[in-house]
């Protein structure tokens, strides 16, 4: 029985921790997809954000300046996308793309000119684990949950804090207007671009808290394409979740718990490859519409032009 | 050509003008999208402590400079060949395939794994695995063409998704049933005899492959051009309404579309297979599927443009060695200058700058004049 405790505490603890890059990306791909525009260079946000944070935190010693160099390259990477999308009327999709490859390219050629050679990175000072004193006592969840890095206490708290902005503030209403109608939004004297500018730096700023958890969170150091698709597993739980931040924070969850249990699994029971092809399958039959079609907003992928 | 509609000699007639206007057209897009990724390109090398002309000049020797270069850029222009004619097709019926990737993973475990049981019939057996990818292929990306026509999901997100899928799946085939009993994990080596021969003459390691790319290029020009079903294609990418109207049916050009960029891009991956690796090892080459987006936008989604891309994007990579040899610049720059050449070539505003209100009309090479929702 204690074993079962442990075992089944450290599949939870694990759960979150493969959860968080998640629900990070997810949350800010919520504000850019809200907003109309696409964002599927979350993969490329995150990626740079990570090496970011390794960069900073190396010059510096200090975990929160990595986090500070983290935040302000991925809002770098996303105001690029911004600039293509809104301002310069690039295609969204492929703007996405370039960013994910410019974020792989620009890793791999930052590493040879930093670190001097790719791979992995030297060790930097990540984030510790911080138990917060009583709700880490709790049995079997306490540890799990409340025994984790900040990063891990600041998405916590940033999923609550979004669903309120998105859907109870001036700024969430306009913003989702922007995505749904955004000949409404501009009528009513508010700038499109500048709506979908906000989203989009949001995206990038929130993305790169995801990055920077993996490379000082889980991790202290930078591997070339560490994010192996996590971009892509987030932007699945955006549109599994419907484009809610509770929703996408839900599948984010069962996402991290399949990753989870395939580090744990015995493989003779299921190959892992399968448990990890389950986000991507899950997101296509929820876009195929069983069980309740997953709708985007209606004026995503498209730029507004003022008549 | 009718008598009254031939222009009088020695004049250029207002169609040839026209011809020409929309060649150089085609080809503004490219040209800034290129120009301003290589000048980036330029700083970057003046950043790191380089000259530019003396990097860019090696990049250029590595790429184009002797027999052995070009062979190089050939062998990495292959796989993108098939790769940018999977986007290709699907965007002429208004579809974008970011599957490519994963379907050149199809390809290649298809090639493997037939190209291993089969390997003893030689050339015969490297026909059949050729056209198992095919088929594979073709089967593989029907489904995000099926999902589209008849429940309505979105073909960019379903394309991404397979994408994993068939990465994954490709994976699960080399390293449990297929796997060898070699130390590298990986599917067994497939006999020499079937393997794809090299060309030869100079060319160093560059094999067939290349042939049969341009092979496939001009097959995609005559089928979308030349065949009844490639113009309903077409029609259906152009103006799905009227192509409804004239009694065209928008799901099955849809299904096929997309049907059809899937077996070119496992086609690619199982000529890489025969071609040059000769087996699936895993973790297996990764990217190329996404950087056939790049290759087919620059070349305006024709199958002659994806070919000028191919060798565009495949001698920066084939060069890339020549220059860090020769510089300090780090072989990755060209990834980065690709990928910028990507980030810029479908900026239409950025376009305007530069020649006007025309670059609107000069998009539609480039872009999908809708968005995602439903």
């Amino acid at each position: 029985m204690e074993d079962f405790i442990g075992a089944l505490g450290s599949l939870l603890a694990s759960t979150i921790r493969n959860a968080t890059p998640l629900i990070f990306a997810a949350l800010g791909g919520m504000f850019s997809e809200r907003s109309g525009v696409v964002n599927i260079g979350l993969e490329g946000l995150m990626l740079i954000a990570a090496f970011a944070g390794v960069v900073g935190a190396s010059l510096s010693g200090s975990a929160v300046v990595g986090l500070g160099f983290g935040l302000a390259a991925g809002l770098v990477f996303a105001l690029i996308h911004a600039l293509m999308c809104i301002t310069f009327e690039a295609d969204q999709i492929i703007s996405g793309t370039a960013i994910n490859l410019l974020a792989l390219g620009g890793t791999g050629f930052l590493m040879v000119l930093i670190f001097g050679s790719g791979g992995t990175s030297p060790r930097v000072s990540g984030f510790k684990e911080v138990a917060i004193p009583l709700l880490s006592e709790i049995p079997l969840v306490g540890p799990a949950l409340f025994s984790q890095s900040l990063l891990v206490y600041l998405m916590y708290l940033l999923v609550p804090i979004t669903w309120f902005v998105v859907f109870r503030t001036p700024f969430g209403l306009r913003l989702r207007a922007t995505g749904e109608v955004p000949e409404a939004v501009d009528t009513a004297g508010v700038s499109v671009s500048r709506m979908r500018y906000y989203g989009v730096a949001l995206s990038g700023l929130l993305a790169a808290c995801g990055g920077v958890y993996l490379s000082m969170g889980i991790l202290s150091a930078f591997t070339e394409n560490m994010t192996t698709g996590r971009g892509f597993i987030a932007l699945a739980a955006l549109i599994f979740g419907r484009w809610n931040p509770i929703g996408a924070a839900g599948a984010a969850l069962l996402f991290g718990f399949g990753l989870a249990v395939t580090f744990q699994a015995p493989q003779e029971v299921i190959p892992l490859e399968f448990i990890q092809m389950l986000p991507y399958v899950l997101t296509i039959v929820a876009l195929a519409g069983f069980g309740g079609r997953a709708i985007a907003p209606a004026a995503i992928g498209r730029p507004y032009r003022k008549e | 050509m009718s008598e009254e509609r031939r222009e009088p000699e020695g004049t250029r007639g207002p169609a040839f003008r026209r011809w020409l206007g929309n060649a150089a057209g085609a080809l503004v897009f490219p040209l800034v999208a290129i120009l301003i990724s290589f000048a980036i390109g330029a700083l970057i090398m003046l950043a790191t402590g380089n000259n530019p002309i003396t990097a860019f000049g090696a990049l250029f020797r590595g790429a184009f400079g002797s027999p052995l270069a070009v062979g190089r850029t050939l062998l990495n222009a292959t796989p993108l060949i098939f790769t940018g004619l999977a986007v290709a097709v699907a965007f002429r019926a208004g579809l974008f395939n970011i599957g490519g990737e994963g379907q050149f993973y199809i390809g290649a475990i298809t090639a493997a794994v037939v190209g291993v049981s089969l390997g003893s019939l030689g050339v015969f057996g490297m026909v059949l695995a050729l056209a198992a990818c095919v088929v594979t292929g073709f089967l593989w990306g029907a489904i995000p063409g099926f999902l589209k026509a008849y429940f309505g999901a979105h073909e960019v997100i379903t394309t991404i998704m397979l994408n994993f899928v068939a990465i994954l799946l490709a994976t699960y085939l080399a390293l449990n049933p297929f796997r060898s009993e070699g130390l590298v994990p990986g599917t067994e080596a497939i006999d020499l005899a079937a393997r794809i021969p090299f060309i030869g003459i100079g060319l160093g390691r560059a094999n067939y492959g290349f042939v049969f790319a341009l092979v496939a290029a001009a097959v995609v020009y005559l089928f979308l051009w030349r065949t009844k079903r490639g113009f309903e294609i077409r029609a259906v990418g152009l103006s799905p309404g009227a192509a409804s109207y004239a009694g065209m049916s928008i799901g099955l050009n849809t299904v096929l579309a997309l049907a059809i960029g899937g077996a070119f891009a496992a086609l690619g991956g199982g000529v890489e297979i025969l071609g040059v690796y000769g087996k699936m090892s895993i973790p297996f080459v990764s990217g190329l599927g996404f950087t056939g987006i790049g290759v087919a936008l620059l070349g305006r989604n024709h199958p002659a443009g994806v070919v000028l891309g191919a060798l565009l994007f495949g001698g920066l990579t084939a060069g890339s060695q020549e220059m860090q040899f020769a510089t300090d610049v780090p072989l990755q720059l060209a990834n980065v200058i690709g990928a910028i050449i990507l980030l810029l070539v479908t900026a239409t505003k950025l376009v305007e700058l530069i020649v006007g209100k025309r670059a609107r009309a000069l998009a539609s090479g480039t872009h999908l004049e809708r968005g995602l929702g439903q």
